[in-house]
Parts: C-alpha cells; structure tokens; sequence
C-alpha cells in the first residue's frame, strides 16, 4: 500500500511513510470493510461517515510537516485512523467526534493499538478543545462549509490547518490554512498529479 | 356468454386496478425518493414496471391456460396484488435487502440488494398486469372500452395520488393504495356462475377478508422508513440533541425540520469573523438540505451572511427593492433585511413550505415572512417574472451546487432558474442601477462557477452587452464564488466597494474590471492559475475552445435541456478515471449514471422478456416483424409524449407534481374517449393510416411551436393555462388512444395468440422510453424527444401500409 498508493504519488516525508507503514488500517474499518482496508479508496464506516484512502491520510499527515514535539488537534475522529497516524510521529494528538457510537469505537481501537498520547472527545468540533489549546496543526476530516473562528484562534502563530473538500467517496482536494500574523491564508493543495484539466496530454 | 353479465362490474374493477398500479407507482417513487434518490425510485419503478412486459410474456406463454381459469383467476390476482402492495414497504425496509446509492459503487453486496428490491417491487405489478392482461385478451372483442376503462382508471390513480400527497407523508401511501386492487378482485368474485363451487367462493370471500385485514394493518402500523445514512437529514439527526421540529406532507415530498444546538450554517465564512455561529434550524424536502432557518431580528453586524461572499451585492450599492428567488427557508430574504431593504419580493413554488416558515417555524425566524418590507409569492420563480412588472435593485437566487459536491445528483434536475433564457427574463426587472446575484461552491474540477459564467456571459452578449467584463464582478472565499452582474457597467465606486470588501474580510476579486493577476490570489491561492484562464476565456473569443476542450460540459442551460447540473462528458471519462480512480468515476455524477445503467438493464431484460414468446409453437412467423414494428413503436412514442409534455409543463405551470397531473390527466382522458371509439374503425384501415399522419404531423407542429406558444402565455392565469394545455393535447391524445386497441383488434381477428405478446412489447417500450427520453433530452433537448415520438409513430405507420400485420 505504501509503496504503490502513496510513495508513487509523492509523498516523500520519511515519518509519515513509517508511521502509513506502523499503524494497521484494518483495524480501523468495520469487520465487513476488512477485506478493502489495503485498497486505494475511501470506505464507508457507517453513519455517513467514511474512512479517506491511505494517501489522503498520508499527504495530509505531510502537509502539516509533523514534528516529534507537535500538539496536534483532529476534528471529526471517525474510525481513529487518522489520530493513529498522526500518533506515530507528534508527542500529543487530541481529537473530537461529535457522534457518541464513532467515538467509543474509535477510542477502543486506539487503545488496542497501544496509541498512548492520543486523547478522544465525544462532542462538538466548533469549539476546539481550549484546555489543550494552541495547537501547532489542526487537522479536520469532518468536512464543514465554514471554518470556526475557534479553530483559527486556537492554532499557534505559523500554526497548519488542513481540511479535506469535496465527496468523501472521491480523492478530495485539500484546504490548507496558514495562520501568520493573526491573518489566516487559505491554498487549495491538489493531491493528484496535476495537468490542468483543460490540456490535453 | 355468462360473463357479459358482469361486464359492467368487470370494466369498473379493471379501471380501479389501473388507479392503483398508477398511483402505487408514484406511491413507491416517492417513497424512493426519500429514503434514497430521486433516480434510484425512477430505476426501481421502471423495473417493476417490466411486470408488463413479464405478464405478457406469461400470457404469451400459457395463454389457453390461463384463460381458462379466468373467473377465479382474475379476483386472485387482483387481490393478490393489493397485499403485496401493502407488504412490500416493509419487506424492503428489512436489513438483509435494504440497499445504499453510495455503497453500490464501494461495497458490492449492495448490488445484491439492489436486484432483491428490483424483485420486491416487481412482484405487485406483474401480479396487476396479469390480471390486465387477461381481461385484454378474453375480451378483446371490446378492447376499445375496455383499454378506454384502463387509461380512465391509470387518469384518475394519477389524480388520487396526487391530492393524497398534500396529506399523507408517503410511508402511509402505499396502504391506502393497496385496497382498491382488493376491492377490485372482490367485486368480481363470480357469486352466480355455475361452474364455479360453494367452495370455491368461499375460499375466495376469504382470502379478500385477509387482504382488507392486511391492509387495514398497513394504516395502523404504517411502515418506518430508514433513510440513507448519507442523506442530509441522516446526517443531521446524528448530531448532539438533534430532533424533528416538523414533519409535514407536501406535493414536492415531506418537509421535515431538524434542530440541534450544534447545527450552524455559514456558507464560506471569511477567516477573519470572530463571532460566533449561531445555532439554526434546517429545512429538509424528502431528506434533502433546502436550508437555514436563521433569526432575522439581530442587529445587521450579526448576520452571519455579511461575512461571507454572499454579502457582495450589497457591498456595492444600497439595495432597498430585492427580489428573492427560490427563497426556500428565507436566509436570503433575512439577509436583505439586514441591509434595511424596504421592498423583499420572496419567490418560492412549494406553498406548505412558506405555510410553516409562517406558522410552526416563525419563531425560529423571528416571523419573517410577516416583516412589513416582506411579499412572499408562492409561484415558480420563471412564470412570476413572466407577470411581475416591478423593478429591483437586486434579483438574488439560490446556491448553484452543493458543498463538497452532490457526486451529481441533481444532474438529471430540471433547473429553469439557471437557464441562459432565466437570466434574459431576470434583465427587464432591474432598475437602472441593478444587479442579479448568484454564488456558488468552489468545486473541484471546477464545474458549477464555469457554467454560471458561461451562462451569464452568453446572456449579456444576448442582450447586446458587447464587454460582458464590464457588468460581472466576482469575488471568492475559500469555498465559495460569488457573482454579480449588473445592468450598467460596473462603476468605479462599484470597483472601490468591493476591493474594500474584500480587503476587510479577506476575499479575493476573481472578476473585476482593471484587476491586476496578483490580486486574484492574494488570500486563498489555487494549485494553479487554470481557473482564472478559463474565466478568462470564458470572456474572450476562445469560449468555444474552452466548451469544445473541457472534461466536463460547462456550456449554459438553455430551456430545451435545463439540466444546469449535468457536466459529465462521455469522452472524458477514461481521462477521469486516470486521475481519480475507477472507483471514483460514479461519483462524479451519480445521477446520469444510474439512469444509464437503468436503461442497460431495462433493455436486456425487455429483450429477453420479449424475446422468449417467440420460440412458443403454433405461431405464424409473417406476422412478428409487423407486430414488434406496430407495437414496439407505438409503446416507444406515446412515452416519449408524455415524457416530454412532462418535461415542457413543468416550465409551464412551474410545478412538476401540476405537471404530471396535467399531462397524466389530459392524455390518459382523451386517449381513453379514443380508444372508446376505436372500434368503430375496425377493418378501416385507410382511416387509421390517416390518424397516424395526424399524430406524425402534430408531433412534428408541436416540435416547432409548443415552447414559444407556452413562453407567450406562461403570464396567463391557471384556468387559461389548462384550457390551453387541454385544447393541445386533446387532438393529439385522442388519436394516441387509438392505435393500441385497434391493432389488438386487428390481431384478434388474423393472429389472437399474438395479442398477450403485443400487449407485453408495447409495456416494454413504454419503460425503455421513460428511461430513454430522459437521455434524449439530457443530450439533445426536448425538441428532439419530440422528433423522436413523430419517428417511433411512423413505425406502426410503415406496418399499416405494408399489410405487416
């Protein structure tokens, strides 16, 4: 999976391939998905929610350039893959679930999986989590047609947000906000090799 | 003959069966439509549909059989089908078989499930057309009333369906349907027939006892519906103390009201706003977003739309006269209030909807529809702007698109709001100073902003606006465009205004007189700069490149094909599928694909439905070419009319559900009064050659003149109108509901066993042509459709000159 899905597509980032590599995808998606956990594609984990594909994970792991000392929030846990990942590589990962069934799961399968520095809340993103705050990167999966003014507040100076758009069904393009003397800057990040569209090759 | 007798009785059951299968039919659709998609209920149903084609093949099959077990067989099958018809909701809804739109293309059991609804649903129709079927041929000899007793029946189940929809949610539909077919087998239980056994009789009185306790049952305890969980309202429902507010029946599908504390609305909020996002309520039509319900008594500085894109308009220029169209749930008119506007004109079709933002929503709204400054119409915004003679200084519309996409599942919407005709009919209501405003999502590959510039460019030229460049502004957030055009050239007041706008909240000019590339992305960068290209060109002379080169179709909606959502490409798909995966092809437009899919299946199985018949011995084999050619065709070309009358009357009166009762009502009325003097044209073949022509040449007149005519007289009232549709479609209808009868007729008297298989091919084209003239009008416009009908009618017509049959 790491080798085909995500280094060819290029991600580079040598913690983040170690950490796609570490942490078991299959044990984040439901016993009926198990059989797809390896496969490049999103998968439906019930609730209207869906897992992204590997390399969506993996670029959006990349796209905060993690660092070892990082305090990362995560918005919308889902299955807890992605906390996992991001587990691997920062000191702190705290993350938020607003339905109470994702979040007992996904706090279930990331203690299975021994992810000691990860912790879950069930509620409602909007608010951030203030206690922790600021954060050094906020990752949110839970696609939302605004950005809280919390989040931005709660990201340090020089801090990375990144928010996936588009169908969950579909490799999604990426937002990533950049907060830089309390002004927040957006670019859109497209994680498949690009030719315009209008092009022909 | 014993059963001339009952003949009366007979002809009043077949026409209740015939309601029933209609109105069950829209029942199921509806039904469909909210705990999936609308193209899932138009797939299922024209499967089930194939009961036609499967009933006469049966017929075809083990016709002597069958006929001779008539008396008991019809009550049996009549029956039989009303407790289907009250049991299939709930067999549907069981785990095993409940299926998913999305999962089909990710988790393949679904298909599985897919095909064992297909078989659920199938089951009550072919039940209904055997027993139709039957009556067809044992007495084919008054065909022409008895076919006149079935479009009667079919007319006013259409009917019956409708005015249940205003007061029924549609899970309580089907029980109520499902007595007619009961009550229709048990009026012809055979009570004096000789041959028939005491014990015969009794058993039968019985099993109708237990189909009337089945469906009384059914309205007891109706069914519960579990939606999709990728519908918005399941999503919705998930969130932290989230409960409907309101549940209420309407033609267009059940509005439904979801609160939660945690449920906000703010479309493409400017990172810079620092207040909070209020909780709102949402409105939801069949499971669907249709909007925020937001307080509108704040101080303007906390309406939340001033911080978004949304707020162009009225950062350019006081707007006191605005026009709301498609007002929805009103956060648009909210918003103009709170800019003072005096004047609000809010426009939207669905009346039960506007009832509850009056009365049980008015708190959540702060009774905005009761704000002095506020009008609200309850019309469809095209025919209101046919008879309004006010002018505004904003005409503002709804959101094109949805965020993060809908995998296009609207593309298969008829959208004559954002039709390049709309936008001309918007222009003379603007006042000097004017401006039509429209946002939409930033998708990716850019779709919905292509098309709208595209859309509104090519209407300026129309207009004789020889630098369109100078009448559009538009400006982006991070997820959201928003246009403005206005009706004199932008001024430099105008200019400075939205430059200050976008400074003071940190949105980028993407259209703007003088302005510099650098500016385009000064917050929010793009991968690349090929949008603005395409803007550009969009712009200049190389548009038709651009239309001609793009992966998707970005050229505008016109009135003849106004699918605004419909951007999928054959030719680019393997281009797609390089880029995004197989996986991800579907939903791209989900929509479009299911109804190619359908139409795949639906042709397989017609062909062998009605391909089986013909290896049956004892059959003549001239006669098969004449009655596939005279059958097919006339099944082909009377759905495509009324498809495309659909289609045409739902500009007309504004209101797909007006639209199909019209059509349903009209066609299926006087093809019936043709049908009932059909036989007086027996063995008269020279007069049925000329109602063919008639049909031919009016199809071909209608083709020309039906949408100029509608658009001449689309301000009249609703009587002129239906007087109108009436006096087109009589003429063309009533010869329509002749050829059917007159060649089951011609059949009986050369080749009777031919009539079961004639009567199941021409079901079959019917349920191909619902699916293909979608196609048709999708990919050609309407206008085609029509030319198609005037075709497929000539092919019964080549028969009839040929002595085929």
């Amino acid at each position: 999976m790491v080798k085909q899905q995500i280094e060819r597509r290029g991600v580079k980032d040598t913690v983040v391939l170690k950490a796609m590599r570490t942490v078991k995808r299959h044990a984040f998606v439901p016993a009926s998905q198990a059989g797809n956990a390896y496969e490049d594609r999103p998968l439906p984990i019930g609730y209207g929610q869906t897992i992204s594909q590997p390399y969506i994970v993996a670029y959006m792991t990349e796209v905060i350039k993690p660092q070892s000392n990082f305090k990362v929030l995560e918005i919308g846990t889902g299955s807890g893959y992605q906390a996992a990942v991001l587990s691997a590589i920062v000191k702190e990962v705290y993350t938020i679930e607003i339905i109470p069934e994702l979040g007992k799961s996904a706090t279930e399968q990331l203690k299975k999986a021994d992810c000691k520095n990860v912790q879950v809340k069930t509620g409602d993103g909007y608010h951030g989590w203030k206690e922790h705050a600021p954060y050094d990167a906020i990752v949110v999966t839970a696609a939302a047609e605004y950005i809280p003014p919390p989040l931005i507040s709660q990201l340090k100076e020089g801090g990375k947000m990144v928010i996936p758009v588009g169908s969950s069904f579909m490799t999604q393009m990426l937002i990533l906000v950049e907060k830089k003397k309390d002004t927040a800057t957006t670019k859109s990040l497209l994680p498949v090799a690009f030719v315009p569209l209008t092009r022909k090759k | 003959m014993v059963y001339i007798a009952i003949r009366g009785r007979l002809l009043l059951s077949l026409g209740m069966l015939s309601a029933a299968i209609i109105a069950f039919q829209l029942a199921l659709m509806q039904v469909l439509s909210i705990v999936q998609w609308h193209h899932f209920a138009y797939m299922v149903i024209s499967m089930a549909l194939l009961g036609f084609g499967a009933g006469g093949t049966l017929l075809s099959l083990f016709r002597q059989r069958l006929l001779k077990r008539i008396h008991w067989l019809l009550p049996v099958l009549m029956i039989s089908c009303g407790i289907t018809m009250s049991l299939v909701i709930y067999v549907s809804q069981f785990a095993f078989i409940r299926f998913d739109s999305y999962l089909l293309f990710a988790n393949y059991a679904h298909i599985g499930r897919l095909l064992l609804t297909y078989l659920l649903f199938f089951i009550p129709f072919l039940l209904g057309a055997l027993a139709i079927g039957l009556i067809f041929d044992h007495y084919v000899a008054l065909i022409g009333k008895v076919y006149f007793a079935n479009l009667l029946g079919s007319a006013a189940g259409g009917l019956l369906l409708l005015a249940l929809l205003y007061f029924l949610l549609p899970h309580r539909l089907p029980a109520f349907i499902s007595f007619l077919p009961v009550i229709a087998g048990t009026m012809i239980i055979p009570v004096d027939h000789e041959s028939s056994r005491f014990k015969n009789k009794v058993a039968l009185f019985l099993f109708a006892f237990i189909a009337f306790i089945s469906c009384t049952g059914s309205i007891i305890i109706p069914p519960q519906l579990q939606l999709s969980q990728f519908k918005d309202i399941s999503k919705a429902l998930l969130l932290p103390d989230a409960r409907i507010k309101l549940e209420k029946a309407s033609p267009y599908g059940p509005i439904q009201a979801v609160t939660s504390p945690v449920l906000r609305y703010a479309p493409g909020l400017s990172l810079l706003a620092s207040q909070p996002v209020n909780a709102s309520t949402a409105v939801f039509i069949n499971g669907d977003w249709v909007g925020a319900v937001t307080g509108s008594s704040q101080p303007d500085t906390a309406f939340i739309l001033n911080y978004t894109s949304f707020d162009l308009p009225y950062r350019m220029a006081d707007r006191k006269d605005v026009l709301v169209l498609q007002a929805g749930a009103g956060i648009a008119v909210a918003h103009a209030l709170s800019h003072h506007a005096t004047q609000v004109v809010a426009v939207e079709p669905n009346a039960i909807l506007v009832a509850a933002l009056k009365h049980e929503l008015a708190a959540d709204n702060d009774s905005l529809f009761y704000q002095p400054a506020v009008t609200v119409h309850t019309q469809e915004p095209r025919n209101f702007l046919f008879s309004d003679t006010t002018h505004y200084d904003l005409i503002s519309l709804p959101v094109a698109g949805s965020f993060g996409g809908s995998a296009g599942l609207y593309s298969l919407h008829e959208q004559f709001i954002l039709t390049k005709e709309a936008f001309l009919s918007m222009w003379p209501r603007l006042k000097e100073g004017g401006a039509i405003s429209i946002t939409a999502w930033m998708d990716y590959p850019a779709r919905n902003p292509l098309k709208l510039l595209a859309t509104l460019t090519e209407a300026l030229e129309q207009l004789n606006i020889r630098q369109p460049q100078h009448h559009i502004a538009a400006i982006r957030s991070w997820g959201t465009i928003s246009f403005v055009v206005t009706k004199s050239a932008l001024t430099g007041t105008e200019i400075r205004n939205i430059r200050n706008f976008c400074n003071q909240w940190q949105f980028d000019p993407a259209l703007l007189p003088g302005l510099q590339p650098t500016e385009r992305a000064r917050y929010h960068q793009l991968q690349d700069s090929s949008f603005f290209q395409n803007m550009d060109q969009l712009l200049s002379t190389g548009r038709d490149s651009l239309y001609a080169d793009y992966d998707f179709n970005i050229r505008p909606a016109i009135d003849n094909s106004p699918y605004f959502s419909q951007f999928i490409r054959w030719k680019s798909l393997p281009r797609l599928a390089e880029y995004f995966g197989n996986r991800s092809i579907p939903f791209f437009e989900i929509g479009y694909v299911l109804v190619v899919i359908t139409l795949v299946q639906i042709a397989l199985i017609s062909f062998v439905l009605v391909l089986l018949p013909l290896f049956k011995p004892g059959w003549k084999d001239k006669s098969k070419p004449g009655v596939l050619l005279y059958f097919g065709g006339i099944g082909l070309g009377y759905m495509f009319v009324e498809m495309v009358f659909i289609q045409h009357f739902t500009f007309y009166f504004g209101h797909p559900v007006y639209a199909a009762a019209a059509v349903i009502t009209a066609l299926l009325l006087f093809s019936g009064l043709g049908s009932f003097v059909s036989g007086r044209l027996e063995g008269k073949r020279k007069l049925l050659l000329l109602v063919f022509t008639v049909i031919i040449v009016l199809l071909f007149i209608y083709a020309a003149v039906l949408m100029p005519l509608l658009r001449q007289t689309a301000q009249s009232g609703l009587p002129v109108k239906l007087l109108i549709v009436f006096l087109l479609m009589a003429p063309l209808a009533f010869c329509m509901g002749i050829p059917f009868p007159a060649g089951l007729s011609q059949l009986a008297r050369t080749q009777s066993p031919a009539i079961p298989w004639a009567w199941g091919l021409n079901g079959c084209m019917s349920v191909i042509s619902a699916a293909l003239a979608t196609l048709i009008a999708v990919e050609a416009g309407f206008t085609m459709v029509m030319w198609l009908a005037a075709f497929a009618y000539c092919l019964p017509l080549i028969v009839l000159i040929f002595y085929l049959i």
